[in-house]
C-alpha cells in the first residue's frame, strides 16, 4: 500500500494558487525552474520555494539535468479533483476514527452514561 | 468483545463511483449520545480535524439552513479553513451538509450522515458526493440530460429532495 504524506501537508501544498498553477503547467510536460518562473512573474528563489513544498507533498519530483533543475509531476499524478477527493477520503476516515476514540474516552463521563 | 462485535466496529469503505465515498461504522454508544457528541461544537476540536492539527470552531449553527466554518491550525501555526451549510438536521437520525475547503473553493462535497439505532450501539453511515459548483450549475440548468452518469443523477435527486423538504 502506498504511504502518502500527511493530509495537512497536501492541503498546505494545494492551498496556494501559484502552486496549483505550477501543477497545471507541469501537467502539460516537464519544465525547468526558470521556465516555471517566467509565466508566473516571480523570482527563481520564489519558484524554488513553491517547488520544494510541492516536492515534499510528492506532487512534484525534480531532477538535476546539467546546471538546471527539471521538474515534473510527482508520484501522485492526480488532477485537482482526484487529489481533492483522495485527500478528503483520508480525512473523513481519520475523522471517524477520532470520533470513535472520543466516544470511548468519554463513555464513563457521560451524565446519563450506563455505569457498566 | 467477541469477534462478531469487533467486525461490526470496523469501517466499511466503498467507492460506488469515483465521485462518491461511502463509509459505514458501528460505534459502541447509544444513538442519542452519538448524535449529541457529533453535533456538539465544544467537542469538535477533539475529533473533527486531521491528527496533528488544531481545529477551531468559528461557526457551527446546527440546524437546517445553518452555516458552519472550522479553522484548522498546523503545528507550525499556518491555518486553513473549511466551511459549508447544513441542508438538513433531523435529530437523532440524519444530517446532510455541504463541505468546502477554502483553499480550493468551488470543489464541494455533499455529506450525509445517517445514524441507525442498534440499541446500545449505533451505526453511522456516511455518504459523500463530490461535485464542482460549475458541474452543479450546469446540471441544475440542463436538467436530466442524457449521458449524465449515475453519481450526478443521484446527486440531482438528492438536491431535489432537499429542496422539497
Amino acid at each position: 500500500m502506498v504511504q502518502y504524506p500527511p493530509i495537512d501537508r497536501t492541503f498546505a501544498a494545494l492551498a496556494d494558487p501559484t502552486r496549483r498553477g505550477i501543477l497545471e503547467r507541469l501537467g502539460r510536460g516537464s519544465a525547468t525552474i526558470s521556465e516555471l518562473a517566467e509565466p508566473f512573474g516571480i523570482t527563481l528563489t520564489g519558484i524554488k520555494k513553491h517547488v520544494r513544498v510541492l516536492e515534499e507533498a510528492e506532487l512534484v519530483s525534480t531532477e538535476k539535468v546539467g546546471r538546471a533543475r527539471r521538474c515534473s509531476l510527482g508520484p501522485r499524478r492526480l488532477d485537482d479533483v482526484q487529489a481533492w477527493i483522495e485527500m478528503y477520503g483520508r480525512m473523513l476516515d481519520q475523522r471517524l476514527d477520532r470520533f470513535g476514540e472520543l466516544l470511548e474516552r468519554t463513555q464513563h463521563h457521560h451524565p446519563q452514561g450506563d455505569p457498566r | 468483545m467477541t469477534n462478531d462485535q469487533k467486525d461490526l466496529t470496523t469501517a466499511t469503505v466503498t467507492t460506488p463511483t469515483d465521485r462518491e465515498i461511502h463509509i459505514e461504522r458501528v460505534f459502541d454508544a447509544p444513538r442519542d449520545r452519538v448524535f449529541a457528541v457529533y453535533t456538539d461544537p465544544a467537542l469538535i476540536p477533539e475529533w473533527w480535524g486531521p491528527r496533528g492539527t488544531t481545529t477551531i470552531v468559528d461557526k457551527m449553527d446546527v440546524r437546517s439552513g445553518g452555516d458552519w466554518r472550522f479553522i484548522a491550525r498546523d503545528a507550525d501555526g499556518s491555518e486553513t479553513a473549511f466551511r459549508g451549510s447544513y441542508r438538513e438536521v433531523s435529530a437523532p437520525d440524519r444530517i446532510v451538509q455541504t463541505f468546502e475547503w477554502e483553499g480550493m473553493p468551488g470543489y464541494v462535497c455533499l455529506e450525509t450522515a445517517a445514524f441507525e439505532d442498534l440499541g446500545d450501539r449505533t451505526k453511522v453511515v456516511t455518504t459523500s458526493l463530490f461535485y464542482t459548483t460549475e458541474e452543479r450549475d450546469g446540471m441544475l440548468g440542463s436538467g436530466m440530460e442524457k449521458g449524465m452518469n449515475e453519481t450526478y443523477q443521484r446527486l440531482d435527486e438528492l438536491l431535489e429532495r432537499l429542496a422539497q423538504d
